[in-house]
């Protein structure tokens, strides 16, 4: 077991290397020279030098590549480009909105997909099945983009139910401190309970939309998944084995059908990570969500490079810590791995 | 009184492809602690006819759409599904063919025959245990308190069908249905299950049923058999009997397709021609036709019933008296049993009727002479059913052959 | 009893056609893929005959329906002359989604095109070569996956600029991937099988083991894949275009940046994001419906 994640935490290290050399090469080969394209044409001379003294551009490329790693190593991942503030900084302090978005995402898609996804397996070619193979069908083609804008049209233009952008009601005076806004209204020293409940479930409802609209692909991929394993699993011949031992269906389904097709759902909610940190940068731009998402749009239309750069960087890490971790889960929960 | 009792079984498969007609109307009794063997080729019924038994076919597609099962008195068939529940494991209990994938892989030993125990029985989960750890010493397995704690892959083969067995035997069931218990076996460890098997239903005085394609499992183990063939018993005697004197063409078949050491003079190995009928189609006439060599025109148009060999006895279900029966209308004698074809001068088998020669001549030329492969390779080591000729003799000096896909 | 035309039990097999031509008869008889078909259809007749089918041409500002007496050029809403609306521009709505098809077809279809080529070259090659290159192109594979969909389309629009080519490349660099995935794991679990060693043990020539094994064999899982790749590049194209990276020119007709550009109407002139909108969800819906037909259908171990 533990050999098995040494190998796999080294199986993802050259990944993670590879990865920061292909955000390391975005930066050198932008067209011209590099400071002056980070720059722009504008630029003063001084801050030119500054930043191709900054990017090592007289050394050698390998040597450019060592610095850059070496800085990163030290927690340094540059300045913004525009207002000079540190990047790190900057990206843990919204951060936790990407988090709190994509949670509620992976909550929904997952709270739903694996019973829609039982129930389609044990309603195997009737119509319920059908229809929920159809529906995830169609929300898998619906963009996020799409959903969110038909979600916030619907439940808060239309109908008014939920507030359609931002995280908290702005006349709300929270005081941030970890920066998850359902964390941080616990957290208000003088506010009464009561104060404190209806300002989490006004956080709660500002997350509705995004999350939904986040989380419907992933739903439509984790129902599917879902379906399939059990529909795989429950034909196995030990499912059988379960039967002709006089157990109850019940039983049967808890114990020897869901244990089995946990396996694959399980290593498909890794993968969704992925999906989710990419797609919230669409749904934070239509929610006007203040994470790490709108954060790189923004960087994206000030070619404010650094932050595209490291937040691809970080976000690659994200997603290849998760899936570590869910592979690591796996092995845990199969014993044809813990014992091999 | 007859333990299990089937009467005119009807089982049917309802498929995109069209109706599988598995079981065709099959009868036969079993007696409390007799063993009765069923052989036969793969998709002849065998196996759907126990699944039927336990009320385990395959849902929705299988159904048992004829006939009664009554065990101990009580119409199967009639139970609802808890009653059937509480039955199975406690009352019958089966083995099936792959121990690696008939046990959960994600759960221990340990667990999975506690809960069959306590699905059964009120008993707390250390005397469940206790109970376990006996029964796994029972089926010889070494160290059986530490074994408890393993999962299925860490064990081999057969230590996975031993434990297979201790599970079955967990409740001491009134009947054992073993579903070909050893066709993924070694060759080496077929016989030390089969042995196991034997001593553990002798002991017990379990009733089993073991079900093979292979004659040479059940000739040592079994008291009776019954040959099936396209879901229907063509031959049915006591395992003696069958042996000594096969009276149907397709067991004559069987017996002539496996080499035998003690084959006696002029018996030759010769191939059954042909593969089992398409059973999307309702039978009409005999299923063994096609590839029989003893055929009359008779046999393409009706089929004939599963009758006693000595005409007009009366017919006994079971135990050491029971009716060799066969159906056929054109029984080889012992003599061409014993060569294995006919031997009448200037007998041939009867042509089809002439629309089918039509209907043969519209396919394509592999599919025209289904048994010309076999006929001319003339290679046993390529018949189904059937290993290399290495085997050794096995219990009734007759041959243990392990199965055809090698594991 | 029996007439004697039914008197054998044994039935011939179903007629074969070979593999593609059982593949397409299990597609016709699949209805999902055949309603997926048809919208394809219907989506490639209006992206090809746009500008025969379109009422008017996509950069024309059209005065207000009648009744209207505000000074603004739009938007308007849908009204007989203009079934879909007028954006904010005056422009006839119906004709700039029409148009929009053009542009989503060309570049859903060149992004596939090139991330199949990329992503095949490098599979091919991993999966031929085998050994030290094999790991090495398929590390790099590993790199391109960790950085998710869209995300890496992202880092490369900035590296490359905003622009309809650049979103296709990028998003046919982030689909390259899959197929390079898909190709040698093909290849290589084709190399391996018995099949093909059966065809090399009776003598048949590298061509046409390559021909009639091989490639057949890998190649079905990349026509299914690549189906399905259309259904999320156009999406992934429209979704670049709507974070403000797609055609900078404000006349092309990008779904993408339609959506982003009437944004600010939600609450008054919602047509104008639900037509674009269900354009590309039609889209999506139909070369997904249609991938799972050719999954289904080419993989004849998948029949119910």
């Amino acid at each position: 077991m533990t050999k098995y994640i040494v190998r796999r935490l080294l199986g993802t290290v050259p990944v993670l290397i590879g990865v920061s050399i292909v955000v390391f090469v975005f930066i050198r080969l932008l067209p011209g020279d590099p400071a002056t394209a980070i720059l722009g044409q504008h630029a003063t001379a001084q801050r030119i030098a500054e930043m191709r003294e900054f990017l090592g551009l007289d050394k050698p490329i390998w040597e450019q590549y060592l610095i850059y790693v070496t800085t990163l190593l030290g927690g340094d991942f540059g300045r913004s480009i525009i207002n000079g503030q540190p990047i790190l900084t900057e990206f843990l302090t919204r951060m936790p909105a990407t988090i709190e978005l994509t949670a509620g995402a992976m909550v929904f898609a997952a709270g739903l997909g694996i019973p829609l996804g039982r129930f389609a397996a044990k309603r195997a070619q009737k119509w319920q099945d059908g229809s929920i193979t159809v529906l995830s069908l169609v929300g898998i083609s619906i963009p996020v983009f799409v959903l969110g804008l038909t979600l916030q049209y619907i439940f808060a233009v239309q109908l008014g139910w939920l507030p359609a952008t931002g995280r908290i009601d702005a006349r709300t005076a929270l005081e941030l401190q970890s920066n998850f806004v359902l964390i941080d209204v616990w957290l208000q020293p003088d506010w009464t309970f009561e104060e404190k409940l209806s300002a989490f479930l006004d956080g709660i409802s500002h997350l509705i939309l995004p999350a939904i609209a986040l989380g419907s692909i992933p739903l439509a991929i984790i129902t599917r998944i879902t379906r399939a394993s059990v529909i795989d699993v429950s034909n196995d011949d030990y499912v059988r084995t379960a039967r002709a031992k006089g157990l109850s269906e019940r039983r049967i389904d808890g114990r020897h059908v869901m244990r089995n097709a946990w396996l694959p759902v399980v290593t498909v909610l890794g993968l969704q990570v992925g999906g989710l940190l990419a797609g919230a940068v669409i749904t934070e731009t239509v929610f006007a969500w203040n994470g790490v998402g709108r954060w790189i749009v923004e960087a994206i239309g000030n070619r404010d490079y650094f932050i595209v750069q490291s937040t691809i960087l970080i976000f690659a890490l994200i997603f290849l810590v998760v899936n570590l971790a869910v592979d690591v889960m796996y092995a845990f929960i199969n014993p044809r791995i813990r014992y091999a | 009184m007859a333990l299990l009792s089937v009467q005119d079984l009807v089982v049917r498969f309802r498929t995109h492809e069209g109706t599988i007609h598995a079981v065709n109307g099959v009868t036969f009794e079993l007696d409390e602690g007799e063993t009765l063997g069923i052989v036969g080729e793969s998709g002849c019924g065998k196996s759907v006819t126990s699944l039927a038994l336990m009320r385990l076919l395959p849902k929705p597609a299988g159904r048992i759409e004829g006939g009664t099962i009554r065990f101990d008195g009580q119409d199967l068939l009639a139970y609802s599904e808890s009653e059937m529940r509480d039955l199975r494991g406690r009352e019958v209990a089966m083995i099936f063919q792959d121990p690696m994938t008939s046990l959960n892989p994600v759960l221990t030993v340990e667990e999975q025959m506690v809960e069959t125990i306590q699905a059964h029985r009120t008993i707390s989960k250390e005397d469940a245990r206790a109970r376990a750890i006996e029964l796994l010493a029972m089926v010889g397995m070494p160290q059986p308190e530490t074994r408890l704690k393993a999962y299925p892959h860490q064990f081999s083969g057969g230590m996975r069908q031993r434990v297979m067995i201790a599970m079955a035997l967990a409740l001491a069931p009134k009947l054992l249905i073993a579903d070909e218990p050893t066709t993924a076996l070694d060759v080496t460890i077929q016989a030390q299950v089969l042995e196991l098997l034997k001593r553990l239903t002798d002991d017990t005085g379990t009733a089993a049923i073991l079900i093979t394609h292979d004659l040479g499992v059940v000739a040592g183990m079994t008291q009776r058999i019954n040959v099936m063939y396209a879901g229907f018993i063509v031959e049915s005697a006591t395992t003696a009997e069958l042996f000594a004197t096969p009276a149907h063409p397709y067991t004559v078949g069987l017996l002539h397709s496996v080499p035998r050491l003690d084959a006696e003079e002029g018996s030759e190995l010769i191939p059954i021609e042909g593969t089992p009928p398409d059973q999307r189609q309702a039978p009409v006439g005999c299923p063994f036709a096609p590839r029989c060599a003893w055929r009359l025109p008779t046999c393409w148009e009706s089929n004939p019933p599963l009758a006693p060999i000595r005409v007009g006895e009366a017919v006994v279900l079971t135990g050491a008296g029971a009716t060799h029966r066969i159906a056929c209308y054109n029984p080889p004698t012992h003599e061409e049993a014993v060569a294995g074809r006919p031997l009448r001068p200037g007998f041939k088998a009867a042509q089809p009727p002439g629309s089918v020669t039509e209907a043969l001549a519209g396919m394509p030329d592999e599919l025209a002479e289904p048994g010309e492969w076999y006929a001319e390779g003339g290679d046993v080591e390529f018949l189904p059913g059937q290993g290399p000729t290495t085997a050794t003799g096995g219990a009734a000096g007759l041959p243990i052959s392990p199965d055809d896909d090698d594991r | 009893m029996a007439a004697p035309s039914i008197a054998v039990t044994r039935v011939a097999p179903r007629a074969s056609h070979g593999l593609w031509g059982d593949a397409f008869r299990r597609l016709l008889r699949n209805r999902p893929a055949m309603v997926g078909a048809l919208l394809i259809v219907a989506f490639l007749l209006v992206a090809v005959f746009a500008p025969v089918l379109a009422p008017y041409p996509p950069n024309e500002s059209f005065p207000p329906p009648a009744g209207e007496t505000s000074q603004k050029l739009g938007p308007w809403p849908p009204s007989a002359a203009h079934p879909f609306g007028q954006d904010k521009q005056g422009r006839d709505e119906l004709s700039r989604v029409m148009y929009g098809a053009t542009v989503s077809l060309l570049a859903g279809l060149s992004s596939v095109i090139v991330g199949v080529t990329l992503g095949g070259l490098i599979g091919a090659v991993a999966g031929a070569a085998g050994g030290k290159v094999d790991s090495l192109l398929m590390r790099c594979v590993d790199v391109l996956l960790a950085m998710p969909g869209i995300l890496l389309a992202i880092g490369i629009v900035t590296f490359l600029g905003q622009g309809l080519w650049q979103i296709t490349i990028a998003v046919a660099i982030t689909n390259a991937p899959i197929f390079a995935r898909l190709l040698r794991g093909g290849l290589l679990s084709v190399r391996e099988s018995d099949y093909v060693l059966a065809s090399r043990s009776i003598g048949a020539s590298r061509t046409r083991l390559l021909t009639r094994h091989m490639l057949p064999n890998s190649l079905t899982p990349i026509i299914v894949a690549a189906t399905l790749a259309l259904a999320t590049a156009i999406i992934d194209i429209a979704g670049l275009g709507f974070l403000g990276l797609g055609p900078p020119d404000p006349r092309t007709p990008e779904w993408g940046t339609m959506l982003t550009d009437s944004r600010e109407f939600l609450r008054s002139a919602a047509y104008l994001i639900f037509f674009p909108g269900l354009a590309i969800v039609i889209t999506a819906v139909g070369f997904n419906l249609l991938g799972d037909g050719l999954r289904e259908s080419l993989d004849p171990r998948l029949k119910r």
